[in-house]
């Protein structure tokens, strides 16, 4: 159990909890990211065997990196900024038990970027997906939705930055079921009570199996 | 079938029967749209395997309207990609292409070198001043 400025987590049984608290839009923050790592670290080292990351309110689950932050960045600094974003998601991805995100409003930009590298998606109705990095001259979530959709689809979002509703998310396989806003994170519970009832060794390779089959190095179009 | 550009960004606009080499040029271009009553077919294709290597990574349409709305279709997809920052877009549209030829390591190592280019771009700054304002942000491509 811990929290910080931004950041809450604790854990129910062999369930742990994260919750990114940063109003209005759970824009990404320092504590957000170090909340995220801090909490996995500890996770790991109480056994958790499975985790659910939200946002808390309801119209965010994560809005990405803070404008505000980022207009102050640097030629010199904007590298240590992509570092720490990327440790976050590392850590995400190297947890060896799965991830389940509760998508409970917008996930756009660097907060899409952090449910696609959970392990399963699970949203509400509220849901909005958004690969908005070009529309702020920028890119995000090129290498994971590349990874989770066919090219094409990965294009038409990426290109057009358009917004993905929740039931337009679910056709395309990026969020595994749809409920009521009430009752989300009861599902994202029932998803993670479900994985942590599997045996954990084999849970871990499997986490372990699908990201490697996830990025594999494509041959070349052979003529 | 027809092929829109718009902003850097080819994108085949198919209403009807889309075979031999309409159907590679449409596997060539960014983004396919169809109307409901499109076909298509490998017949008459000159490079079959490239095809299929290419149909196997693609998904062959984007989206599908009904064919009488096609038309406007196209142009509104048209519309949006000319209203987006246009090195952005051109830098999207090429990570988007070299990533499945990468490893996860080097695809992100692509994307913060596109980052950190962008970020000192005037239209990155334009879109965030326009985003405080609460406006729509104009582009000039610099």
């Amino acid at each position: 159990m811990g929290s910080n400025a931004h950041t809450r987590w604790w854990a129910d049984g062999p369930i742990g909890y994260i919750e990114l608290d940063n109003p209005p839009m759970n824009v990404l923050s320092d504590d957000n990211r170090r909340g995220i790592r801090e909490a996995l670290t500890e996770f790991g080292q109480t056994g958790a065997r499975a985790v659910v990351l939200t946002g808390a309110g309801e119209r965010a689950f994560c809005g990405g990196a803070d404008l505000k932050e980022e207009e102050e960045l640097t030629a010199e600094t904007v590298g240590t900024f992509l570092q720490r974003g990327d440790e976050t998601f590392r850590a995400l991805r190297e947890y060896d038990q799965p991830i389940v995100a509760a998508v409970n409003g917008w996930a756009m930009g660097g907060g899409l970027v952090l449910a696609l590298w959970c392990d399963v998606r699970v949203g509400s109705t509220r849901a909005k997906l958004g690969a908005v990095g070009v529309k702020v001259g920028l890119m995000a979530s090129n290498v994971q939705l590349s990874r989770l959709l066919f090219e094409g689809r990965a294009r038409d979002l990426l290109l057009t930055g358009r917004t993905v509703e929740a039931e337009e998310a679910h056709q395309l396989g990026l969020l595994s079921s749809v409920v009521t806003p009430e009752a989300l994170m009861d599902e994202a519970t029932a998803w993670a009570r479900d994985i942590a009832a599997r045996p954990p060794d084999v849970v871990a390779a499997l986490k372990r199996a699908v990201n490697a089959a996830l990025d594999p190095v494509a041959a070349e179009p052979r003529r | 079938m027809e092929i829109v550009e718009a902003a850097g960004i080819s994108v085949a606009v198919v209403a009807g029967a889309c075979v031999g080499s309409d159907f590679e040029r449409a596997l060539e271009v960014d983004l396919r749209i169809a109307g409901d009553g499109a076909r298509f077919s490998t017949a008459g294709v000159a490079d079959p395997v490239a095809c299929g290597v290419r149909l196997a990574r693609l998904l062959l349409v984007t989206r599908v309207v009904p064919g009488a709305a096609l038309g406007d279709a196209a142009m509104a997809l048209a519309g949006q990609l000319r209203a987006l920052p246009p090195l952005a877009l051109a830098a999207v549209r090429d990570a988007v292409r070299a990533v499945r030829d990468l490893t996860p390591e080097a695809a992100l190592t692509l994307e913060h070198r596109h980052i950190r280019r962008l970020i000192a771009t005037q239209d990155h700054r334009a879109a965030v001043a326009a985003f405080f304002a609460r406006r729509e942000p104009a582009f000039t491509g610099e």
